[in-house]
């Protein structure tokens, strides 16, 4: 009886080390990091309307930062935003909204008007992809600067230092990805790729599966 | 009947064994209280880059220390044979510096003396590492992965005033 335990201990415990290991190798399930917290911000859209981090609560919220007399250092990050909010229909995120955001770091000359016009020539459909910016100078530094972690400043000539970057955010207001270099895909390809698995943990995450989500949190499962 | 038969063990080895599955129970817990009460973190892979790009475009083209809000620093650190970009680094006490190492070359470590920050610099893979330093002084940070020749010479420094 005694020796019959030990075995079933050991067979147990060979199960459950190997089980872990299993699961870390060939991870059946993957998610993305929980990074930080998003930071809290109002800023003012390009329709002069109030966007608050809480009115992009419940949907995946993807920033990218720029201003408009930005000229051909934005263009790439530009074409990748285009690229996302013409293909967001073709993911399988469920009923989950996307939202696109990109905030001015250049408030004395970014008025709404000017958002508004550099939307247009960029090619944003309003109902997906704003543009927004705060008035107070050291407000934007602390929401993009402190909370993205997105480093820009002014420079002497009116242009700004900075590098392409975006941040995406989940429902929780959880930020979930940092993209801030160029990897070894496009930007456009990893982000879109990630929606999906950020969708895919919001939708299925629930009940008994939970557990192997969270494992996966626990093991670095984290998609490429 | 079959008669029940155990394995002698000598008390003063069993003793040793009870001790030796206590400290693999131990080493669990403390990692556990570590990563979940204490909030270390391991440093993982952030995203994998082109080493052969690296130092050509994005941040690493200008490699250094910059101001994200006040308190609150980013460095990009380029490692190469040998010699970190940059050589030198100047924050205020109390601030948050975020490292993001790579290494266009070889494989590289980097590690600030005086601190817990410790961390392989991997060719094609940018390294992510977090630290609030509150007291003032010189930290220098060290390769810790022989890389050639000048290994040796391979430093750099962290004022922080």
């Amino acid at each position: 009886m005694k020796r019959f335990l030990l075995y079933g201990f050991y067979t147990l415990l060979i199960v459950v080390v190997g089980g872990a290991f299993a699961f870390k190798v060939f991870q059946p399930v993957q998610v993305l990091p929980r990074i930080r917290l998003a930071p809290g911000f109002a800023l003012i859209d390009q329709a002069g309307e109030r966007l608050t981090n809480e009115d992009l609560r419940g949907q995946f919220t993807l920033y990218n930062f720029g201003y408009t007399r930005c000229g051909s250092a934005c263009d790439l990050s530009n074409q990748s935003m285009r690229e996302m909010q013409d293909k967001l229909d073709e993911l399988a995120l469920g009923d989950i909204p996307v939202t696109l955001v990109t905030i001015s770091f250049d408030p004395e000359y970014d008025t709404p008007e000017r958002l508004q016009a550099y939307a247009e020539s960029v090619g944003a459909d309003p109902a997906r992809w704003r543009f927004a910016t705060i008035a107070d100078p050291s407000l934007l530094k602390y929401v993009i600067g402190g909370g993205f972690e997105t480093y820009y400043e002014a420079q002497d000539d009116g242009s700004f230092a900075f590098d392409p970057a975006f941040v995406l955010v989940d429902g929780w207001g959880i930020i979930r990805g940092e993209y801030r270099y160029q990897t070894m895909a496009s930007d456009a390809e990893r982000i879109m790729r990630h929606l999906e698995v950020l969708a895919d943990e919001a939708i299925n995450s629930k009940g008994s599966a939970s557990v192997a989500y969270e494992a996966a949190h626990y093991f670095l499962c984290y998609a490429p | 009947m079959t008669t029940k038969q155990s394995m002698h063990i000598d008390p003063y080895e069993k003793n040793w064994i009870r001790l030796s599955i206590g400290l693999l129970v131990m080493f669990a817990a403390a990692v556990a209280v570590a990563g979940f009460a204490l909030g270390i973190q391991v440093p993982t892979s952030e995203q994998r880059v082109d080493p052969k790009t690296v130092a050509e475009v994005g941040p690493w083209a200008n490699p250094g220390l910059r101001e994200l809000s006040p308190g609150k620093y980013e460095a990009y650190v380029l490692a190469q044979t040998w010699q970190f970009m940059p050589r030198e680094m100047t924050v205020p006490a109390g601030s948050e510096i975020t490292f993001y190492i790579t290494s266009k070359d070889v494989q590289h470590g980097f590690k600030l003396q005086d601190t817990n920050l410790n961390v392989q610099i991997v060719p094609g893979q940018v390294s992510k590492l977090t630290i609030t330093i509150d007291e003032p002084g010189e930290y220098t940070y060290i390769c810790t992965e022989y890389c050639g020749l000048a290994h040796a010479a391979m430093f750099g420094k962290l004022i922080v005033e």
